[in-house]
């Protein structure tokens, strides 16, 4: 299979003739120590989209209350609604599976922010997030999307002074990127799955419109 | 001098001969130089340090779903620690580029370089941006206007012809505007302009009196030499099965190889350049096999050096010989000053509340933007009291999704779709060639293959800064002049190598003196030697640089294969 590879990548269509040092050199590393895939998974034509999709799926990273709680915000944050949702998109998995190769400082301040959510919902119902009634999440969640103090609307939330609020963005903006970028995600926004829609037409307004 | 050891080793390659010519690199100028040769009925050898490449590895229509981590890959971090610094480095494409712990460089502390690399057939013209630009004697003789620097000893009117030769067969996009500072060329049908980008043309034009014009890009709006014209699904740098963009491997190589004059020869790390017992005469090259680790030579009656500016000032600097002790064709000194990179780090952006937001994801995706040509220190301009030479810009605007929302729900999930129109503008500024800005070689650093690596020491300086200050109050203006909202300006000086628009460090002039290659990209010391890329270049202008090198490359070309008619080399 390694060699077949290496061959493959060694063949410019159209000047094989001309490519005889380039196999040859292939030929041989391929016969000598084996040589770590020169393509990417994605070059290679890997399609990794199911990786996560079966039903004996267990997280990398997060445990099971952590796993449980992202579930619960995930769908609170994006809601199935005429369309499916972050919990359809297994935003978790997504996220789990990033985490699980991020910094440690990086995981640690997923943690942290999931963990404020825990740490003001026992303050405020004596349970954690997870177990309390869905009025409740939508209560907590509130306060800290909306702080009273400054708006996240310029997107500048280092002007904001509720930490709440931080964490709150920082656990949306993962549950996003990762809901929008599943295949959920990209039908969501109205694709229809074509890589081409060409040619581009640009502004159709009469010559002056934009004057 | 070389850090290889087993010299007494050196494996006999059969293909072995001597070649007219030996080109070292085969990305855009090497491209170039293997199918100007070749096609005059040279023998050509092109030496590439990396593997061939397939269109089978082509990546342009696969979604980011169907990546493992989306993009996020824990791969990219760990062995493209510098690469991933670039946009176009991403989970499909990464093995494209060098692997940072197998090609280190260092820098000193403070004053960090980034520098990005392809080994690859065909090199960074795989992933390039590919807006071409050509410069003009406001930029070639500069020096004469302001006092700073040294003219080009070419002029545009030199040059012209060969840059319409690269645009014939590239094919170049674009809008003719009959600008002073950007001089027109032999232009395939322009991309259209959004609503947004006619808005900033007109009313820019109006209160300032700029030029707005859609991005001039090697990417082809009509079919052209075999290839078809673009399909606009976007993501250029994954490589594109139609070859509608420009790419050294799919037309010059395969022109050069088709020829039945060049041997390519993939996989040929280059570490030095032979000499031969005469004086000033090179013999070849040597190069260690990238996967084998055997070193060869190649031997060739001359050379041409088209390995990318950095790589090919680092061969003659670890081509040192008794005559040369410190670079190969270093009698000037030059060699390795005069580093430039476009400074990066200033623009604005904001939004058009004026036109429809509404996005849509089955909209064509044009992979080219608009660009504003240099304004400050023109010849119809005042001259700026705060800084010489200036600044270009490249932006665009466009209905896209918002991901920028507040709050959370049904709410988001509309208003992600409701969308917004954006408009932004990011300046590339001229970097002034100083003395101070050099590279060596570093005594302690080695990469995979034993030879000896650079240290890069290169920073802006208060020109570059004045220029970006400029450059953020100027984008915030004219965007506020198209009726932009929420404005954001901003004026950093990002760290050298952003622009990826590396350039001199073993300069043309006709003062062998202060040069290190005549007017013809030939040494001074040795002229059966040629630098034919970026390393040439004297100043920087602030254009995209890679059809002027293309352009350069061919002009040294045709006075070589002169010389080789009347039998001078």
């Amino acid at each position: 299979m390694k060699r077949r590879e290496m061959l493959r990548a060694s063949v410019l269509a159209g000047a094989a003739a001309a490519l005889r040092p380039a196999l040859a050199n292939a030929q041989s590393a391929a016969q000598g120590a084996a040589q770590p895939s020169e393509l990417t998974p994605a070059q290679s034509g890997v399609d990794a989209s199911k990786e996560f999709e079966g039903p004996g799926w267990k997280p990398l990273f997060l445990d099971e209350h952590q796993n449980e709680t992202l579930i619960i915000l995930s769908d609170l944050i994006i809601p199935a609604t005429d369309t499916p949702g972050a919990k359809e998109a297994l935003v978790n998995r997504y996220i789990d599976l990033v985490l699980a190769a991020e910094t440690r400082e990086t995981q640690q301040a997923f943690l942290n922010s999931l963990g404020y959510l825990d740490s003001e919902s026992i303050k405020r119902f004596k349970a954690a997030f997870r177990y309390l009634s869905r009025d409740d999440q939508d209560l907590l969640l509130h306060a800290l999307a909306y702080p009273r103090f400054g708006s996240s609307w310029t997107g500048d939330t280092s002007a904001v002074a509720d930490p709440g609020h931080g964490h709150f963005e920082a656990l949306k903006g993962r549950i996003m990127m990762s809901y929008y970028s599943s295949q959920i995600g990209e039908k969501e926004l109205g694709w229809d799955g074509a890589f081409a829609h060409g040619p581009y037409q640009g502004c159709e307004h009469p010559e002056g419109d934009h004057k | 001098m070389i850090g290889i050891n087993n010299r007494t080793g050196m494996a006999q390659d059969p293909l072995l001969q001597t070649y007219d010519v030996i080109v070292v690199g085969s990305g855009a100028t090497g491209g170039w130089a293997a199918k100007q040769c070749a096609e005059a009925g040279l023998k050509v050898a092109l030496l590439e340090a990396g593997r061939a490449v397939s269109p089978k590895e082509f990546t342009e229509h696969m979604p980011a779903y169907k990546l493992k981590y989306r993009d996020h890959s824990p791969e990219i971090v760990r062995t493209r620690p510098v690469q991933k610094q670039c946009y176009a480095c991403m989970e499909y494409n990464y093995e494209w580029f060098v692997n940072d712990l197998e090609n280190p460089y260092s820098t000193p502390p403070g004053k960090p370089f980034t520098w990005q690399r392809l080994r690859i057939l065909g090199g960074r013209s795989l992933v390039w941006g590919r807006q071409s630009y050509r410069m003009s004697d406001n930029d070639f003789k500069a020096a004469s206007r302001d006092e700073y620097g040294d003219d080009w000893p070419i002029s545009y009117a030199e040059l012209s012809p060969y840059y319409d030769i690269v645009e014939k067969y590239v094919g170049i996009s674009g809008a003719a505007e009959g600008n002073e500072m950007l001089p027109d060329g032999q232009f395939l049908p322009p991309m259209k302009m959004s609503c947004g980008e006619i808005q900033l043309r007109e009313r820019v034009k109006a209160k300032f009196g700029h030029t707005v014009t859609i991005g001039r890009t090697a990417i082809l709006t009509q079919n052209h030499n075999g290839r078809l014209q673009c399909h606009y699904c976007g993501p250029c740098e994954r490589g594109c099965s139609t070859f509608s963009y420009f790419s050294s491997p799919f037309t010059t190589v395969k022109d050069a190889i088709a020829s039945g004059n060049c041997t390519l020869i993939t996989n040929a790390v280059v570490s030095h350049v032979d000499m031969s017992a005469e004086p000033n005469k090179a013999r070849g090259v040597t190069y260690v096999d990238r996967l084998t680790r055997q070193v060869k030579e190649v031997r060739g009656k001359s050379v041409i050096l088209c390995a990318q500016a950095l790589e090919s000032t680092r061969i003659l600097l670890n081509s040192s010989t008794r005559e040369y002790p410190n670079g190969l064709a270093n009698s000037s000194g030059a060699l390795g000053h005069y580093l430039m990179d476009h400074v990066v780090g200033a623009g604005a952006s904001g939004r058009l509340p004026n036109l429809n937001p509404l996005p849509n994801a089955n909209e064509p995706a044009r992979p080219n933007g608009i660009y504003i040509p240099r304004f400050r220190n023109t010849p119809s301009s005042k001259k700026h009291s705060q800084f010489i030479r200036g600044y270009g810009y490249q932006g665009g605007a466009e209905a896209g999704f918002n991901f920028n929302v507040e709050g959370y729900g049904t709410t988001l999930k509309r208003a992600v779709k409701e969308g917004e129109y954006s408009i932004s503008l990011g300046a590339f500024g001229e970097s002034l060639a100083r003395w101070d800005n050099y590279i060596e070689i570093d005594k302690d650093l080695k990469d995979a293959w034993g030879i000896p690596a650079l240290h890069i020491n290169m920073s802006h300086g208060d020109n570059e800064a004045a220029l970006m200050q400029d450059a953020g109050a100027s984008a915030a203006e004219m965007l506020e002049a198209a009726g932009a909202k929420d404005i954001r300006m901003q004026a950093n000086v990002e760290m050298p190598g952003m622009a990826i628009h590396e350039l001199g460090t073993a300069r043309m002039g006709n003062d062998p003196k202060k040069s290190v290659l005549n007017a013809f990209n030939q040494a001074h010391d040795v002229k059966n030697l040629f630098v034919m890329d970026g390393a040439s270049f004297v100043s920087s202008a602030c254009q995209n640089p890679t059809l002027s090198m293309m352009a350069v490359t061919v002009r040294a070309c045709d006075h070589m294969i002169e010389r080789f008619r009347k039998n001078e080399i």
